[in-house]
């Protein structure tokens, strides 16, 4: 089953084009990444999804309804962790959930709410005096109360501690072992390569890569860097090579057999490969190489 | 369920706001209050004046604790996207404002019939001769005035100005109806009967006679012009520019 079908979505605001035909699919109960630099179009793709906005082309399909015809159907069976939302000021933390559950059908209690999103101690203390990242738990909270059988999160870490962080990712895949669906956006790399199975990365509102995240990670090659040995060039080595200042990077689709020569050819010369770093393909490689070369 | 749930929220910040108490209670109740009352015991035919006044005073609260207090509320929670999240929730737009009037009125009817208490053991104001036209006329007034209040956050472009772009409707409403003596009646009587079209006017009018048919026109065809404002321009989120 597919919980969230895109298909060559647009939108635009006035000249600027923030979406330009987009198509994606995200399964049921899968964890899915959408990345992208600040105005790529990733927190329009949500507005859209959640119904908030209305397409200009293409269609988008939440549970198999159309957000901007049924969304008080769709946001019954979604929830939002809004990147950008105010709250209440002068409600407590307890207070604000309790008026939340008023609006869901069937919420979760309170205190399950806020145990998930680690915000049970400060359940009397007032909006207005919570941190950046207690407020983004508290959203947090909220987005969870109906039991959503899909789950937007955007940029749903930002500002939380390491602790908190942990806390949200530990949370964020139980909901995914139970069966919902998570679109995130997240401007942290590790916190995707972590959490979601797939992903897409978006660029000047276009989608530039796409796929299961292990294989597109896999299909990457992987980096072994050091320091260029004094008195030797490029060419001596006997794996191609490119000079990033004094560190001499190789490119290579097993980075560990390609470490091994260049260490090998090292020793046969009695010189040190200082500072060496070897490492397989990271989402990070991926978005730099992607969103950069694409403009 | 959920026009219920909007309702108490709306019922709940209103009377929670310190600040904001003592624009749309204190001052507006202190006016219906304090104004009768001086009247009573100043002039020779007191209780002639003072009822006189405080039926014009109804427009205060109409233009204050029903008009300024949810347009000056509803551009706070636009602005701070509050009304965004609350549309993040199954709430549909209907039951967002629809709660919101309806707590906002009840409000204003609970202050007016304060008031008419009040004056009646202060001021000796008779209670409203004709109780049923009375209640009407406060009910569909508070109604339409917080609806009418709910449509002019749309041309309110900032919440510090919310307070001040609704001030001109309460100096309108309450120079209408007497409230600041005889400053109408030195005005041209084409602005007087301009000034009568005004939904407030209406209400005291339907108060003071005991006439139905105008008034009851009056505030309908109000109530039409504050929902279809608010569905071609009330903004759910501040202006991205």
């Amino acid at each position: 089953m597919t919980a969230i079908r895109v298909e060559d979505l647009r939108k635009s605001y006035g000249d600027f084009a923030a979406v330009k035909g987009i198509s994606f699919e995200v399964a049921d109960g899968e964890i899915f990444a959408l990345l992208g630099r600040n105005g790529a179009g990733k927190t329009t793709t949500i507005e859209l999804l959640a119904g908030f906005q209305q397409p200009d082309g293409g269609t988008c399909r939440v549970l198999g309804l159309d957000p901007a015809r049924d969304r008080a159907a769709v946001r019954r069976r979604t929830g939002i962790m809004l990147q950008e939302a105010g709250f209440f000021q002068d409600l407590t933390v307890a207070q604000t959930v309790d008026t939340w559950r008023d609006f869901t059908a069937a919420p979760r209690p309170r205190d399950e709410a806020l145990e998930l999103a680690g915000l049970l101690p400060k359940a009397a203390t007032r909006v207005r005096q919570l941190s950046g990242g207690e407020k983004r738990r508290l959203d947090l909270a909220l987005a969870l109360l109906g039991r959503p059988d899909v789950l937007f999160l955007d940029e749903p870490t930002t500002g939380m501690d390491p602790e908190a962080r942990r806390n949200t990712w530990d949370v964020v895949r139980e909901l995914a072992g139970q069966g919902t669906t998570i679109l995130l956006t997240t401007h942290y790399l590790d916190e995707a390569q972590r959490l979601a199975a797939s992903m897409a990365i978006m660029d000047a509102g276009e989608i530039v890569a796409s796929g299961g995240m292990a294989e597109t990670l896999a299909a990457r090659s992987g980096r072994v860097a050091f320091r260029l040995p004094p008195g030797t060039s490029p060419a001596d080595l006997p794996l191609p090579v490119t000079l990033e200042g004094e560190t001499a990077v190789c490119r290579a689709a097993d980075p560990d057999l390609a470490a091994q020569t260049l260490l090998s050819w090292a020793a046969e010369r009695g010189l040190r490969l200082a500072g060496l770093e070897v490492r397989t393909a990271t989402l990070e490689d991926l978005f730099l190489d992607m969103s950069g070369s694409h403009r | 369920m959920s026009y219920a749930a909007t309702y108490r929220l709306g019922t709940r910040l209103f009377w929670r706001d310190r600040a904001m108490l003592f624009a749309s209670v204190i001052t507006p109740v202190g006016l219906s209050v304090g104004l009768p009352t001086l009247m009573r015991h100043v002039t020779a035919d007191g209780v002639t004046a003072a009822t006189q006044l405080s039926q014009g005073t109804t427009s205060i609260l109409l233009s204050i604790t029903a008009f300024m207090n949810v347009a000056v509320a509803l551009t706070a929670r636009r602005d701070q996207l509050v009304l965004k999240r609350l549309r993040a929730t199954g709430l549909t737009d209907g039951q967002i404002l629809t709660g919101q009037i309806a707590s906002t009125a009840t409000q204003t009817m609970i202050l007016i019939a304060v008031c008419t208490v009040a004056v009646r053991l202060l001021a000796d104001v008779p209670f409203p001769a004709n109780p049923l036209v009375f209640a009407g006329a406060v009910v569909a007034g508070s109604v339409v005035l917080a609806t009418l209040g709910v449509a002019y956050t749309a041309v309110i472009p900032r919440t510090e100005l919310a307070a001040a772009a609704t001030m001109p409707v309460f100096l309108l409403a309450a120079i209408a109806t007497g409230v600041m003596g005889p400053i109408r009646d030195v005005l041209p009587a084409w602005v007087g009967s301009t000034l009568d079209l005004l939904p407030t006017s209406a209400v005291v009018h339907a108060i003071r006679t005991g006439e139905v048919a105008l008034p009851a026109l009056n505030l309908a065809v109000w109530a039409v012009v504050g929902v279809v404002a608010i569905r071609l321009w009330f903004r759910w989120e501040p202006r991205r520019s």
